[in-house]
């Protein structure tokens, strides 16, 4: 015992115990749901088998319900479409912003951060804002869009099903800007400035140098980005709550709600663990490719 | 005036209308909730409010904010003490050992960052049924979200401690110092800086948590303020000069601290993420 006190005191034993405490911590707050929902999407779980555990086995009988659903296609259109328009966006404005905040002007920086001030805010509350700026009779951007004579009706943002995917969309790219802006800022503050001065002596025009150095020099901040806003899209849950409920009739509705709509709101909780399941699986490897990627930049 | 200093001028204007353009919507939130209830209606619609309406007061004592944002801070604080308490030394061992180990430990963690709420909250919910915490939602709340955030956590702080220069912990050890009093006395201390500033960060995004919450607490009494927000808007709102008032209320202290501490933050992200 007295050993043991001295390596946590003096020796390897401290790093042992300081990084056991906070794997410790997540193996059973993390790691385990993790396992857990796996037997969970196994099984026949509802309110009233909930508290026990001797549920009954149905092995891939829920797989097969879920994906069987005629809602499933929709809602994996419905995600495909999510993820790819708000991770384009959301890199093609942020990337042009960094662009921008790169030149050299006061308070470049400054401004730059204020742009983190929608990043910060509880996405719920992002989303009440939108709904209020999205509202089909009195909202804003139906004003801003008549005036500038782009549409001469009114949208209903949140109820037509044609729309109502976009309304979401359009306020996770609001969500996703500044994250982007500033880590493809980091990547652009790393490129020496040499390389454009010799480019620029040797004739090459400002479209030339983005094409032939600031691209290929920024692929891996590039990549990590698009990875990084795969994840965090697929993350989202709360502009769905405050925005669309997923509705009308599934019109806006992704995996990661719907799961969580089989599992509340209708409870059956095998069904949503199915999906969670299946999205958890494509996010953990997107994350592995990610991961190895910045690794593989480290090393050399 | 130099053809220079124009641009950098023209560029300054051209940003600040970025800026502007990118903030309306946090405007036109401050600005509805500023405005009367009939001129909240009114198409096309004002873009400055022609009589000043304040209705903090009644929103935060018709809509119950107190018990709301007490909650919010609850959970907030509970989420950030455990992450502190677990996590800075976890990411003080990842800074300092280079070893296999460490980077399975690493990488496992990086994986646990990545797992979205909204997806494991059915396992959750599940097995905290079983062991009776569903009985104790903000403990239960605060657990979850914990580990949802403790990842970032030590990804950001372990940034923090290898600005540390190792030199001075050795000089600590010469001195007589054990290893666990040169990391309690030298490095803590010095990583101070960062290891706040990413408590904060944990602390304001506890604040704004909304799945666990909105899963785990059915009681109406011990709900935090996005649940109650989420409750207010339904699908059919007009009480729209509620809702912006509400969320005015409930993100001008985010933005305060966010706008006090905004280098700081940024400069902690940006040296965490990309490593």
């Amino acid at each position: 015992m007295a050993r043991f006190i001295r390596s946590v005191r003096d020796a390897r034993g401290l790093d042992a115990v300081l990084v056991w405490l906070a794997l410790g911590y997540l193996g059973v707050f993390s790691a385990f749901p993790l396992v857990y929902n796996i037997v969970i999407s196994l099984q026949t779980v509802d309110l009233f088998s909930l508290a026990s555990f001797e549920r009954p086995f149905v092995g891939l009988q829920n797989y097969r319900d879920v994906l069987g659903d005629p809602v499933a296609g929709t809602v994996l259109w419905n995600t495909i479409q999510f993820v790819v328009l708000s991770v384009v966006f959301q890199l093609a404005i942020g990337f042009g912003l960094a662009l921008f905040f790169q030149q050299d002007f006061p308070g470049a920086t400054y401004l730059r951060g204020l742009f983190l001030a929608g990043w910060i805010m509880p996405a719920l509350v992002v989303g009440a804002v939108w709904s209020w700026i999205l509202a089909g009779d009195f909202g804003v951007l139906n004003y801003v869009l008549r005036s500038l004579g782009i549409t001469d009706r009114n949208i209903f943002w949140l109820s037509d099903p044609n729309v109502s995917l976009y309304s979401v969309i359009i306020a996770n790219i609001w969500l996703g800007i500044p994250f982007n802006m500033i880590l493809l800022s980091v990547g652009l503050a790393a490129i020496p400035r040499d390389v454009y001065e010799a480019a620029e002596l040797d004739g090459a025009g400002a479209w030339q140098r983005f094409f032939t150095i600031t691209l290929p020099l920024m692929r891996a901040p590039l990549g990590a980005v698009i990875s990084l806003g795969i994840i965090f899209t697929l993350q989202q849950f709360d502009l769905f709550a405050a925005l669309t409920q997923g509705g009308p009739s599934n019109a806006s509705n992704v995996a990661q709600y719907w799961s969580w709509q089989l599992s509340f709101q209708t409870y059956q909780i095998s069904y949503g663990s199915v999906v969670s399941v299946l999205m958890i699986v494509f996010v953990v490897a997107v994350a592995a490719v990610y991961t190895r990627s910045t690794r593989h930049e480290q090393s050399y | 005036m130099t053809k220079a200093a124009m641009r950098k001028y023209a560029l300054l204007a051209l940003a600040i209308l970025f800026v502007a353009l990118y903030l309306f919507p946090l405007y036109w939130m401050y600005v509805t909730a500023l405005k009367s209830g009939s001129e909240i209606f009114r198409f096309p619609p004002t873009f400055w409010p022609e009589t000043l309406h304040f209705n903090v007061a009644d929103v935060w004592v018709r809509l119950r904010m107190d018990r709301f944002l007490t909650n919010s801070l609850i959970i907030a604080a509970g989420t950030t003490t455990i992450i502190v308490a677990v996590g800075t030394g976890c990411a003080y061992a990842l800074a300092r050992v280079r070893s296999i180990w460490m980077d399975v430990a690493m990488f496992t963690t990086l994986m646990m960052q990545v797992l979205p709420s909204s997806l494991m909250i059915t396992p959750i919910f599940v097995s905290f049924n079983h062991v009776g915490l569903l009985d104790y939602p903000r403990l239960a709340v605060v657990l979850a979200q914990a580990a949802k955030l403790l990842p970032l956590y030590i990804v950001l702080c372990r940034t923090a401690f290898m600005q540390v220069p190792r030199e001075l912990e050795e000089a600590g050890l010469v001195d007589g110092n054990s290893r666990l009093g040169a990391f309690l006395q030298i490095a803590i201390p010095l990583a101070r800086n960062g290891i706040l500033v990413t408590a904060v960060l944990v602390f304001l995004l506890s604040f704004g948590e909304y799945v666990y919450s909105r899963s785990l607490i059915g009681e109406r009494a011990l709900q935090p303020a996005t649940v109650g927000l989420q409750s207010f808007m339904g699908p059919n709102t007009s009480d729209w000069s509620g809702v912006m008032t509400y969320s005015a209320i409930y993100v001008t202290p985010i933005l305060f601290i966010f706008v006090l501490l905004q280098r700081r933050i940024v400069s902690g992200l940006t040296a965490g993420a990309l490593k």
